[in-house]
Protein backbone atom coordinates (compact mmCIF):
# COMPACT_ATOMS: atom_id res chain seq x y z
CA UNK A 1 0.00 0.00 0.00
CA UNK A 2 2.62 2.05 0.90
CA UNK A 3 4.73 1.62 -1.87
CA UNK A 4 1.18 2.03 -4.44
CA UNK A 5 1.00 5.35 -2.53
CA UNK A 6 4.64 6.27 -2.98
CA UNK A 7 4.64 5.88 -6.88
CA UNK A 8 1.19 8.00 -7.15
CA UNK A 9 2.84 10.63 -5.08
CA UNK A 10 5.74 10.38 -7.18
CA UNK A 11 4.19 10.67 -10.60
CA UNK A 12 2.15 13.49 -9.22
CA UNK A 13 5.11 15.82 -8.41
CA UNK A 14 6.43 14.91 -11.55
CA UNK A 15 3.38 15.63 -13.29
CA UNK A 16 3.32 19.30 -11.40
CA UNK A 17 6.89 19.58 -12.61
CA UNK A 18 6.18 18.84 -15.84
CA UNK A 19 4.03 21.89 -16.46
CA UNK A 20 5.64 24.56 -15.28
CA UNK A 21 8.44 24.14 -16.97
CA UNK A 22 6.90 24.38 -19.96
CA UNK A 23 4.55 27.52 -19.04
CA UNK A 24 7.73 28.97 -17.89
CA UNK A 25 10.26 28.79 -20.86
CA UNK A 26 8.42 32.15 -22.34
CA UNK A 27 7.38 33.46 -19.06
CA UNK A 28 11.45 33.28 -17.71
CA UNK A 29 12.17 35.65 -20.87
CA UNK A 30 10.03 38.77 -19.09
CA UNK A 31 12.62 41.05 -18.02
CA UNK A 32 10.10 42.86 -15.59
CA UNK A 33 12.33 45.82 -15.20
CA UNK A 34 12.77 46.22 -18.80
CA UNK A 35 9.27 45.28 -19.39
CA UNK A 36 8.10 48.22 -17.16
CA UNK A 37 10.62 50.79 -18.43
CA UNK A 38 9.08 49.57 -21.81
CA UNK A 39 5.64 50.13 -20.71
CA UNK A 40 6.54 53.57 -19.08
CA UNK A 41 8.25 54.82 -22.12
CA UNK A 42 5.76 53.70 -25.25
CA UNK A 43 2.53 53.10 -23.52
CA UNK A 44 1.89 54.57 -19.93
CA UNK A 45 0.98 58.14 -21.56
CA UNK A 46 -1.97 56.99 -23.00
CA UNK A 47 -2.77 53.76 -21.31
CA UNK A 48 -2.02 55.62 -17.40
CA UNK A 49 0.21 53.83 -15.08
CA UNK A 50 -2.04 51.58 -13.73
CA UNK A 51 -3.59 50.05 -17.13
CA UNK A 52 -6.75 51.66 -16.53
CA UNK A 53 -7.05 54.08 -19.63
CA UNK A 54 -8.87 57.18 -20.10
CA UNK A 55 -11.76 58.44 -21.51
CA UNK A 56 -11.62 57.16 -25.76
CA UNK A 57 -8.20 55.08 -24.58
CA UNK A 58 -8.96 51.38 -23.94
CA UNK A 59 -8.82 50.01 -20.74
CA UNK A 60 -5.95 47.27 -20.71
CA UNK A 61 -6.82 46.43 -16.99
CA UNK A 62 -9.01 43.77 -16.27
CA UNK A 63 -9.80 43.47 -20.27
CA UNK A 64 -6.96 43.34 -22.86
CA UNK A 65 -7.44 39.21 -21.67
CA UNK A 66 -10.41 39.08 -23.94
CA UNK A 67 -8.25 39.32 -26.94
CA UNK A 68 -6.34 36.60 -26.10
CA UNK A 69 -9.81 34.08 -26.81
CA UNK A 70 -9.47 33.88 -30.67
CA UNK A 71 -6.55 34.14 -33.38
CA UNK A 72 -7.51 37.73 -34.01
CA UNK A 73 -7.96 39.01 -31.14
CA UNK A 74 -4.33 38.16 -30.42
CA UNK A 75 -3.39 39.58 -33.92
CA UNK A 76 -5.31 43.25 -32.77
CA UNK A 77 -3.11 43.34 -29.49
CA UNK A 78 0.22 43.69 -32.33
CA UNK A 79 -1.26 45.44 -35.06
CA UNK A 80 -2.65 48.42 -33.23
CA UNK A 81 -0.96 51.22 -34.25
CA UNK A 82 0.37 51.81 -30.98
CA UNK A 83 2.22 48.25 -30.83
CA UNK A 84 2.76 47.81 -34.71
CA UNK A 85 4.52 51.32 -35.23
CA UNK A 86 6.61 51.40 -31.98
CA UNK A 87 9.92 51.52 -31.83
CA UNK A 88 10.60 48.51 -29.76
CA UNK A 89 11.86 45.32 -31.82
CA UNK A 90 9.64 42.46 -32.12
CA UNK A 91 11.38 40.60 -29.05
CA UNK A 92 11.08 43.71 -27.14
CA UNK A 93 7.75 44.23 -28.16
CA UNK A 94 6.48 40.36 -27.21
CA UNK A 95 7.71 40.98 -24.22
CA UNK A 96 6.05 44.57 -22.90
CA UNK A 97 2.95 42.82 -24.52
CA UNK A 98 3.49 39.47 -21.98
CA UNK A 99 4.40 41.89 -19.47
CA UNK A 100 0.97 43.84 -19.50
CA UNK A 101 -0.98 40.35 -19.72
CA UNK A 102 0.64 39.56 -16.03
CA UNK A 103 0.13 42.71 -15.09
CA UNK A 104 -2.99 44.21 -15.86
CA UNK A 105 -5.44 41.34 -17.59
CA UNK A 106 -6.25 40.25 -14.32
CA UNK A 107 -10.09 38.62 -14.50
CA UNK A 108 -10.46 38.68 -18.29
CA UNK A 109 -7.32 36.20 -19.11
CA UNK A 110 -9.03 32.66 -20.86
CA UNK A 111 -9.68 30.42 -18.20
CA UNK A 112 -8.39 27.72 -20.17
CA UNK A 113 -5.16 30.03 -20.29
CA UNK A 114 -3.12 31.35 -23.09
CA UNK A 115 0.08 30.99 -25.08
CA UNK A 116 2.42 34.07 -24.26
CA UNK A 117 3.51 36.20 -27.87
CA UNK A 118 7.17 35.03 -29.04
CA UNK A 119 9.11 37.61 -31.03
CA UNK A 120 8.15 35.60 -33.94
CA UNK A 121 4.18 35.73 -33.90
CA UNK A 122 4.83 39.47 -33.14
CA UNK A 123 7.09 39.94 -36.26
CA UNK A 124 4.37 38.81 -38.80
CA UNK A 125 1.21 40.13 -37.01
CA UNK A 126 3.08 43.69 -36.79
CA UNK A 127 3.92 43.74 -40.78
CA UNK A 128 -0.11 44.96 -41.11
CA UNK A 129 -1.07 47.51 -39.02
CA UNK A 130 -4.42 48.56 -38.74
CA UNK A 131 -6.24 51.78 -39.88
CA UNK A 132 -9.33 51.02 -39.21
CA UNK A 133 -9.16 50.32 -35.64
CA UNK A 134 -12.49 51.27 -33.47
CA UNK A 135 -14.38 48.86 -36.29
CA UNK A 136 -11.82 46.24 -36.46
CA UNK A 137 -11.64 46.34 -32.54
CA UNK A 138 -15.62 46.17 -32.33
CA UNK A 139 -16.13 43.20 -34.81
CA UNK A 140 -12.76 41.39 -32.74
CA UNK A 141 -14.97 41.45 -29.55
CA UNK A 142 -18.08 40.31 -31.25
CA UNK A 143 -16.26 37.37 -32.45
CA UNK A 144 -15.21 36.38 -29.01
CA UNK A 145 -18.73 36.99 -27.54
CA UNK A 146 -20.34 34.81 -30.11
CA UNK A 147 -18.02 32.48 -29.84
CA UNK A 148 -18.35 32.39 -26.03
CA UNK A 149 -22.22 32.09 -26.50
CA UNK A 150 -21.79 28.73 -28.49
CA UNK A 151 -22.89 25.65 -26.55
CA UNK A 152 -20.24 23.56 -25.96
CA UNK A 153 -19.04 20.46 -27.98
CA UNK B 1 2.20 -3.06 20.24
CA UNK B 2 6.22 -2.21 19.44
CA UNK B 3 6.99 -5.18 17.86
CA UNK B 4 3.32 -4.83 15.59
CA UNK B 5 4.87 -1.86 14.18
CA UNK B 6 8.21 -3.54 13.73
CA UNK B 7 6.71 -5.75 11.81
CA UNK B 8 4.51 -3.69 10.15
CA UNK B 9 7.39 -1.33 9.41
CA UNK B 10 9.91 -4.32 8.18
CA UNK B 11 7.27 -5.62 5.44
CA UNK B 12 6.45 -2.20 4.27
CA UNK B 13 10.13 -1.21 3.83
CA UNK B 14 10.91 -4.32 2.58
CA UNK B 15 7.99 -4.16 -0.06
CA UNK B 16 9.37 -0.52 -1.12
CA UNK B 17 12.83 -1.98 -1.69
CA UNK B 18 11.74 -4.12 -3.92
CA UNK B 19 9.70 -2.75 -6.02
CA UNK B 20 12.07 0.46 -6.23
CA UNK B 21 15.59 1.47 -7.23
CA UNK B 22 17.55 4.50 -5.19
CA UNK B 23 18.57 5.75 -8.42
CA UNK B 24 14.93 5.39 -9.40
CA UNK B 25 13.84 7.84 -6.58
CA UNK B 26 16.66 10.40 -6.89
CA UNK B 27 15.30 11.01 -10.47
CA UNK B 28 11.35 11.40 -8.95
CA UNK B 29 12.98 13.37 -6.48
CA UNK B 30 14.71 15.47 -8.74
CA UNK B 31 12.04 15.57 -11.53
CA UNK B 32 9.53 17.10 -8.58
CA UNK B 33 12.37 19.46 -6.99
CA UNK B 34 12.74 20.79 -10.51
CA UNK B 35 8.69 21.58 -10.57
CA UNK B 36 8.70 23.26 -7.68
CA UNK B 37 11.60 25.38 -8.41
CA UNK B 38 10.23 26.70 -11.82
CA UNK B 39 6.59 27.34 -10.09
CA UNK B 40 7.79 31.19 -9.01
CA UNK B 41 8.80 31.07 -12.84
CA UNK B 42 4.99 31.22 -13.69
CA UNK B 43 4.07 34.30 -15.29
CA UNK B 44 1.26 34.85 -12.50
CA UNK B 45 -0.82 37.87 -12.19
CA UNK B 46 1.08 40.72 -10.38
CA UNK B 47 -1.69 43.43 -10.37
CA UNK B 48 -1.01 43.69 -6.67
CA UNK B 49 2.11 45.81 -7.38
CA UNK B 50 1.04 48.14 -10.41
CA UNK B 51 4.07 49.98 -12.08
CA UNK B 52 6.34 47.99 -10.12
CA UNK B 53 8.40 48.58 -6.82
CA UNK B 54 7.90 52.85 -5.89
CA UNK B 55 10.41 54.64 -8.21
CA UNK B 56 13.72 55.28 -6.16
CA UNK B 57 13.74 58.75 -5.03
CA UNK B 58 16.11 61.36 -7.21
CA UNK B 59 18.65 63.58 -5.24
CA UNK B 60 17.49 67.23 -5.96
CA UNK B 61 19.80 69.95 -7.18
CA UNK B 62 18.83 73.72 -8.46
CA UNK B 63 15.33 75.33 -8.38
CA UNK B 64 12.19 73.58 -9.94
CA UNK B 65 11.30 77.41 -11.37
CA UNK B 66 14.49 77.72 -13.34
CA UNK B 67 14.79 76.58 -17.07
CA UNK B 68 17.71 74.76 -16.54
CA UNK B 69 16.40 72.29 -13.63
CA UNK B 70 17.16 68.94 -14.80
CA UNK B 71 13.63 67.40 -14.97
CA UNK B 72 12.52 69.70 -17.78
CA UNK B 73 15.25 68.73 -20.62
CA UNK B 74 12.53 67.50 -22.65
CA UNK B 75 9.95 70.44 -21.93
CA UNK B 76 7.81 73.21 -23.99
CA UNK B 77 5.74 75.20 -22.12
CA UNK B 78 5.05 77.38 -19.30
CA UNK B 79 6.50 76.19 -16.26
CA UNK B 80 3.98 75.29 -12.93
CA UNK B 81 6.60 75.33 -10.55
CA UNK B 82 5.95 79.81 -11.22
CA UNK B 83 2.36 79.74 -11.84
CA UNK B 84 0.78 78.54 -8.48
CA UNK B 85 1.65 74.81 -8.82
CA UNK B 86 4.94 72.78 -8.97
CA UNK B 87 6.62 70.20 -10.87
CA UNK B 88 4.81 67.39 -9.17
CA UNK B 89 1.39 69.44 -8.96
CA UNK B 90 -0.73 71.85 -10.77
CA UNK B 91 -2.11 75.08 -9.80
CA UNK B 92 -5.17 75.85 -7.94
CA UNK B 93 -8.42 75.65 -10.50
CA UNK B 94 -6.40 73.67 -12.98
CA UNK B 95 -6.76 69.65 -13.88
CA UNK B 96 -3.94 67.51 -14.47
CA UNK B 97 -4.10 65.47 -17.63
CA UNK B 98 -3.84 61.84 -17.06
CA UNK B 99 -2.31 61.42 -21.25
CA UNK B 100 0.81 62.43 -20.91
CA UNK B 101 4.57 62.44 -23.45
CA UNK B 102 6.84 60.74 -21.62
CA UNK B 103 10.75 60.93 -21.82
CA UNK B 104 13.89 60.95 -20.17
CA UNK B 105 15.74 63.28 -18.00
CA UNK B 106 19.44 62.63 -16.84
CA UNK B 107 19.82 64.09 -13.17
CA UNK B 108 23.32 65.48 -12.59
CA UNK B 109 22.89 64.72 -8.72
CA UNK B 110 22.97 61.40 -8.80
CA UNK B 111 24.06 60.54 -12.20
CA UNK B 112 20.84 58.38 -12.88
CA UNK B 113 18.81 58.70 -16.02
CA UNK B 114 15.23 59.18 -15.05
CA UNK B 115 11.46 58.65 -16.36
CA UNK B 116 9.58 61.75 -16.63
CA UNK B 117 5.96 62.39 -17.50
CA UNK B 118 5.04 65.59 -18.51
CA UNK B 119 1.81 66.42 -17.48
CA UNK B 120 -0.11 69.44 -18.71
CA UNK B 121 -2.67 71.46 -16.28
CA UNK B 122 -5.43 72.48 -17.68
CA UNK B 123 -8.50 74.80 -17.16
CA UNK B 124 -7.46 77.67 -17.40
CA UNK B 125 -5.85 79.80 -20.22
CA UNK B 126 -2.34 79.94 -20.34
CA UNK B 127 0.23 81.07 -17.41
CA UNK B 128 2.32 82.88 -19.39
CA UNK B 129 4.97 82.85 -16.70
CA UNK B 130 9.08 80.97 -17.15
CA UNK B 131 8.30 79.71 -20.71
CA UNK B 132 10.68 76.96 -20.90
CA UNK B 133 11.40 74.88 -24.07
CA UNK B 134 14.54 72.62 -24.43
CA UNK B 135 12.82 69.63 -26.43
CA UNK B 136 15.74 66.61 -25.39
CA UNK B 137 14.08 63.65 -27.63
CA UNK B 138 11.08 65.66 -28.49
CA UNK B 139 9.72 63.97 -32.19
CA UNK B 140 7.90 65.51 -34.76
CA UNK B 141 4.10 64.95 -34.79
CA UNK B 142 4.23 62.04 -36.79
CA UNK B 143 5.53 60.51 -33.83
CA UNK B 144 2.66 61.70 -31.27
CA UNK B 145 3.71 59.58 -28.16
CA UNK B 146 7.12 61.36 -28.22
CA UNK B 147 6.10 65.13 -29.71
CA UNK B 148 5.75 68.12 -26.96
CA UNK B 149 4.00 70.08 -30.06
CA UNK B 150 0.66 69.06 -29.64
CA UNK B 151 -1.47 70.10 -26.31
CA UNK B 152 -1.80 67.52 -23.87
CA UNK B 153 -5.08 68.54 -21.99
CA UNK B 154 -6.66 65.05 -23.24
CA UNK B 155 -9.19 63.45 -20.63
CA UNK B 156 -9.47 66.39 -18.74
CA UNK B 157 -13.11 68.59 -18.29
CA UNK B 158 -11.47 71.23 -20.68
CA UNK B 159 -9.08 71.42 -23.20
CA UNK B 160 -7.26 74.59 -22.43
CA UNK B 161 -3.73 74.64 -21.74
CA UNK B 162 -2.32 76.32 -18.64
CA UNK B 163 1.20 75.55 -17.53
CA UNK B 164 3.53 71.68 -17.71
CA UNK B 165 4.52 69.54 -14.63
CA UNK B 166 7.06 67.31 -14.92
CA UNK B 167 7.03 64.04 -12.62
CA UNK B 168 9.29 61.48 -11.86
CA UNK B 169 7.82 58.52 -12.80
CA UNK B 170 11.03 56.15 -12.18
CA UNK B 171 14.48 55.28 -12.63
CA UNK B 172 15.48 54.38 -16.61
CA UNK B 173 16.60 51.01 -17.45
CA UNK B 174 19.81 50.69 -18.64
CA UNK B 175 19.84 49.23 -22.08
Amino acid sequence: MITLALRQCAIALLSLSVVPLALSASAAEVNEARALYHYQMFCQGCHTPDGSGNGDIPALKDFMGHFMNTDQGRAFLVRVPGSATSKLDDQELAEVLNWCLAEFAGVSLPVQGYAPYSAAEVSVLRAEPLEEIEQHRAAVLLDIVKQRQQPAL
Amino acid sequence: MMSFLDRLFEQKARGVAQSSSRRGMLKKLGGALAGVAAVPLLPVARADHHGGPAPAKPQEQGSDTDCDYWRYCAIDGFLCSCCGGSANSCPPGTEMSPVTWIGTCHNPADGRNYVISYNDCCGKSSCGACLCQRDEGDRPPYRPDKTNDINWCLGTASATYHCSAAVVVGVAFAE
